[in-house]
């Protein structure tokens, strides 16, 4: 059972989902009346980030994968992110 | 501990599963970063929409499924390194308890349709609603055929005649993938202002 | 008399069947795209006098003729891949609904676009209301029609993915289920009729035409190996 516990996996998940439970309060607390803001959607989308690199890294074990496709997958959250945060400060 | 250490050190530069479904991961993952991206885009267009829609969600299920999406691909990820320890039944009973509670994913997701749908927000509602069932719709297709595939795992894994390691790490790839893009979801749809 | 041995060329007939696949695909692309500009898709929202112009214009009707004439190339398309998928070591349900599917969907997806379109270029005194209905009738039977296409794929692509005898590689099946989810993201044509889930919106049309074009010549490539490498005793005229 320990090993099951005491495990980098479970870690990574009560490090999930105590941000998921951060980020749930928190716009639960903004209200009905969504009003734009940056601060809020920049923080949003670096804990999404954060949280996809780490289900991708621990749970998707990419850690232990060859570099190329720690390259690719990394890559893809890294060019994602930046993209929509990029478009989300660009447009309008 | 080290026992563990030392079994992950040899799995260093070892792709898990075959490496089709890799394809199809990595393929996947770029095509909904499109969706993702263009979603982005129309809502520059008109965000006070999408800002007035977004508060029609149901954020509480949308927190709710991302926590069990999250602890099923804990389940899968334990259940995973048990059936490559021979721990077999371990593996067995870690990736059954993964698939009831993902199987609870679909249903939150028809407590967070129906009341929608009843009080008259439809895919035709507004562009963003579109975005909404479009892009959460096939995401559910994806968690329905990942719920299929890890079925097959578990029973491939109680049949001795049948085990075989990588189409576990396969089904378990899968399933993770379908995990990130509903972090992803959560925070468009649900979190970002 | 002796009777000239057709075994000297034994894939003769899949051959030929094969060539006719680019021919039709090309003949096809020219007769939607710079011929009639039908592709990329007019708008949904277009005013009753576009419609009209377009409806009666001289490149459509050149268009449609030629679809007349070639329309029939498009079930030996379909028999290209059905040879191969029957040798997969898969249920015979997956080749039969591969076929149902493409089936339905020529006769939805290209039959009826053709007689829509064919009505109104070939046939003068239509209402303009009349028209406008021939127009959203044919754009949606040609991009709504995506049930049959979705059977079609998924059937190919579970095919090639769960084929034991490796016939068609395994990331090919895994593309081939891209195309039955680029299907399925059409169905919002029906609803929108603007912006990007409309028949020629950016999620709906454009990213489905990435992910198809690229599939069909690469779909090609695969056969024509798999043809190469099939081995003559397992052929049905052997």
């Amino acid at each position: 059972m320990a090993r099951y516990v005491r495990n980098p996996l479970t870690i990574t998940w009560v490090l999930l989902t105590a941000v998921t439970l951060v980020s749930w309060l928190a716009a639960r607390d903004t209200g009905s009346a969504h009003v734009l803001n940056v601060g809020v959607t920049v923080v949003v989308l670096a804990i999404a980030a954060v949280k996809s690199q780490l289900v991708i890294w621990y749970f998707m074990e990419v850690r232990h994968a060859p570099n190329w496709l720690r390259v690719v997958v990394t890559g893809w959250v890294l060019t994602l992110f930046a993209a929509l945060l990029g478009i989300y400060l660009i447009i309008p | 501990m080290t026992d563990l250490l030392q079994r992950e050190a040899k799995t260093r530069g070892h792709i898990p599963g075959e490496s089709s479904m890799w394809f199809f991961v990595i393929g996947d993952l770029i095509i909904f970063a499109g969706y993702f991206l263009a979603y982005m885009y129309y809502r520059g267009q008109d965000p006070e929409l999408f800002l007035e829609s977004q508060a029609r969600l149901n954020l509480d299920i949308g927190a709710a499924n991302t926590v069990v999406l999250l602890t099923s691909s804990l389940f899968v990820a334990l259940g995973t390194s048990a059936a490559r320890s021979e721990k077999t039944a371990d593996g067995v009973r870690l990736i059954g308890f993964a698939l009831t509670l993902g199987a609870a994913f679909p249903v939150l997701k028809l407590f967070e349709y129906v009341p929608e749908v009843l009080a008259g927000v439809t895919p035709g509602t507004n562009v963003f609603f579109m975005f909404y069932y479009v892009m959460t719709g096939l995401h559910l297709c994806h968690v329905m055929l990942g719920l299929v595939i890890l079925s097959f795992v578990i029973r491939n894994l109680r049949d001795p005649a049948r085990k075989n390691i990588s189409f576990v790490e396969t089904g378990a790839t899968y399933w993770h993938m379908v995990d990130v893009l509903w972090l992803v979801l959560f925070a468009l749809l649900y979190g970002m202002r | 008399m002796i009777l000239a041995p057709a075994r000297r060329r034994p894939k003769l007939d899949q051959w030929l069947a094969f060539a006719t696949v680019p021919f039709f695909f090309t003949l096809f692309g020219i007769v939607f795209v710079p011929l009639s500009g039908m592709m990329p898709p007019r708008s949904p929202s277009s005013s009753p006098p576009q419609i009209v112009d377009f409806m009666q214009s001289d490149s459509l009707l050149v268009a449609c003729a030629i679809l007349t004439l070639c329309f029939g190339l498009a079930p030996l398309s379909n028999a290209v891949y059905l040879i191969q998928i029957k040798r997969m070591s898969v249920s015979p349900v997956f080749r039969y609904s591969l076929m149902v599917g493409s089936m339905s969907g020529a006769i939805v997806g290209m039959l009826f676009p053709m007689f829509c379109f064919g009505l109104g270029a070939f046939r003068t005194g239509y209402d303009p209301s009349v028209l406008a209905m021939l127009y959203d009738f044919g754009y949606l039977a040609y991009i709504g029609s995506l049930g049959c296409f979705c059977v079609m794929w998924l059937a190919f692509g579970l095919a090639i993915i769960l084929d034991t005898n490796s016939v068609l590689p395994k990331w090919l099946g895994y593309y081939t289920v891209w195309q039955y989810v680029t299907e399925l993201m059409a169905a919002p044509v029906w609803i929108a009729t603007s912006g990007p889930f409309a028949w020629n919106g950016l999620m709906t049309f454009w990213f489905a035409m990435m992910i198809y074009v690229p599939w069909q010549i690469i779909v090609y490539v695969c056969i024509h190996r798999s043809i190469k490498n099939q081995p003559d005793d397992e052929l049905e005229n052997a």
